[in-house]
């Protein structure tokens, strides 16, 4: 029935038929090997059906003996087990293709493990992983660079043990202790120390506490960046700049002084000319030593060094005060103020006057052809608004959009009005110190509008 | 009429080429001084009205010169006039006692207004 022969078509015929032209499988041996010895076995073989489709046989095989005990024939009990032997198969194949994924993932995140130590390995930054009790896991080639230490004496130790207890620091132990686990991750936090074997260190710490579940949870992560030399740089460049500024100020008092001591002794009949030339040099002498004065302050903005020194003053009056100095200073242009604010702003009042002037001056400079300059003063919500709008040049979108760079000139700009570019840096970074902002509105040919706003109440930041 | 004595010290010669000039014009009795050590002295022997004193010279700074004068009981009250091209000047020269700071470079006219002030009251 299974092989799909006839009764009589089996019966009296050697079983070999059943395995078709397929005579080289192995269970052959077997069964002739039990039959040769008179044992049991049991094999699975492949058997072809009369249509010659495979079937997988599962053939029980026994000696019948008669009653001396000699054996008189076999007995085959056959089961089709096709589909139990496809779904081995089948499971074979899935286990293989699992096993070569396996090998495939492996090697994937081998690769992606040796990348990642790559990294850490390369960066300039020493990096240091601790479990919770501050036992160190790992430690990077740059941070035992820097604190002069080998592998063997950092792995497995505590972290305030490290190279005769030089880590036992205050400040660190507290980021670890109460800050860390607060708020996660800490960022530039800055720390000086004294090791005893390489000196005084300044260094930004950042750290992070991996939260995930798992098993690196609550690990440390401990970025630690030496500045030392950095800041020292910053320091040297400081005083080189204020050494650099007095020592090109000590002249320039000079020059001013003569200069003034000239205009004082102006002969009654000097001619045009004279009086002109005299009263360009002074403004030019003005002019470098607002130059040097903006150079300082351009390197103090850099590195954070400005001071602010806010007081409460009258806005309206320090507009009206900025404007009149100027308007005495031009002829070519009438400055118009509009609006009142009535407002007392706490700032430092001497930056917010830089910024106006170097504006005033701008709208002045940039409007060759004369005309009027509009300031509007008004209040907006909390803050004050100052806008000043004047008919010049104006300038394209681009230029709108990159004019508060440092050291950013339109290359036309540049051809006819010469300048280092960094006056409205300067104002840029006063404004966003005092938590306002400052922004241009422009089209070209048309002119342009700097606007400003600034908290009333100050930033609280102090 | 008594002319004012003023005391100038100051380690650059152009600048005190420039004071000597404008001072003397305005009818002051000048002594220059470049050497930032003889300012004592030199105070104790000529008592001056006023001071004017540049706060960064070589040797002695200008308010280390101004503290020893604030310590000496004749001088405690001796107007000083400090100047300074450097940014933090104003603060070193009020810490340190001055009576007025005026910044290089500086506006003669001013420089002249600052320096009458505390002598129009003696």
């Amino acid at each position: 029935m299974i092989s799909g022969y006839r009764r009589n078509e089996i019966i009296g015929h050697n079983c070999r038929f059943l395995q078709a032209d397929d005579r080289d499988q192995p269970e052959r041996a077997i069964l002739a090997e039990s039959i040769s010895k008179g044992v049991e076995c049991k094999v699975e073989i492949r058997n072809y059906r009369k249509n010659g489709d495979l079937f997988w046989n599962e053939l029980f095989m026994a000696p019948v003996r008669d009653e001396k005990g000699a054996i008189s024939h076999f007995i085959g009990v056959q089961n089709d087990v096709t589909e139990r032997k496809k779904t081995e198969h089948d499971l074979r194949q899935q286990k293989l293709l699992m096993e070569q994924k396996i090998v495939e993932r492996t090697s994937a995140l081998k690769e992606s493990e040796a990348f990642l130590t790559s990294i850490i390995e390369t960066m300039r930054e020493g990096l240091l992983v601790l479990d919770p009790n501050f036992v160190v896991l790992s430690a990077n080639y740059h941070f035992l660079r820097t604190f002069k230490v080998n592998l063997e004496d950092t792995l497995g130790k505590n972290l305030y043990a490290l190279g005769n207890n030089q880590w036992d620091i205050p400040q660190l132990k507290e980021l670890l202790v109460k800050i860390l686990p607060t708020n996660n991750p800490v960022v530039d936090f800055e720390v000086e120390h004294d090791f005893p074997h390489i000196g005084k260190k300044l260094m930004l710490l950042n750290a992070y506490r991996v939260e995930l579940e798992g098993q690196f949870k609550d690990q440390i992560l401990l970025a630690i960046e030496d500045i030392t030399e950095k800041r020292e740089i910053e320091r040297r460049k400081d005083d080189f700049l204020s050494i650099a500024s007095h020592e090109l100020k000590t002249p320039l008092t000079t020059i001013k002084g003569f200069m003034q001591v000239l205009e004082r002794s102006v002969p009654k009949d000097a001619s045009e000319k004279f009086l002109s030339t005299l009263s360009k040099v002074s403004t030019n002498v003005d002019r470098l030593n607002n130059l040097i004065g903006e150079l300082l302050d351009v390197s103090k903005i850099q590195t954070g060094n400005i001071t602010l020194h806010k007081a409460n003053f009258d806005f309206d009056k320090m507009v009206m005060d900025a404007v009149d100095a100027m308007q005495a200073s031009t002829n070519t242009h009438k400055i118009i103020v509009q609006g009142k604010t009535n407002a007392v702003v706490e700032a430092d009042e001497s930056h917010i006057i830089q910024v106006l002037n170097n504006l005033l001056s701008n709208a002045v400079k940039y409007a060759p052809e004369g005309g009027n300059i509009l300031i509007e003063i008004n209040n907006v919500s909390e803050y004050v608004k100052l806008s000043v709008k004047d008919d010049g040049l104006g300038m394209n979108a681009e230029d709108a959009k990159r004019v508060f760079e440092r050291f950013y000139r339109s290359s036309e700009i540049q051809k006819h009005f010469p300048g280092m570019g960094i006056g409205l840096y300067i104002c840029d970074q006063i404004i966003k110190n005092h938590k306002g902002t400052l922004w241009v509105e422009s089209e070209k040919g048309k002119g342009s509008t700097f606007s400003f706003t600034l908290p009333k109440g100050g930033s609280d930041d102090e | 009429m008594n002319r004012k004595k003023i005391l100038i010290c100051d380690d650059d010669a152009g600048i005190m080429d420039l004071m000597e000039i404008i001072l003397d014009e305005q009818g002051y009795h000048v002594i220059a001084e470049m050497d930032s050590l003889k300012v004592k002295l030199l105070i104790e022997k000529e008592c001056p009205d006023l001071v004017v004193l540049d706060l960064w010279m070589p040797v002695l700074s200008g308010d280390m010169i101004l503290q020893t004068i604030r310590g000496m009981p004749t001088f405690k009250n001796l107007p000083v006039v400090a100047v300074s091209a450097s940014n933090d000047g104003r603060k070193i020269a009020m810490a340190a006692g001055a009576t007025a700071f005026v910044a290089k470079p500086f506006d003669i006219d001013h420089l002249l207004e600052v320096i009458a002030r505390p002598l129009d009251y003696c």
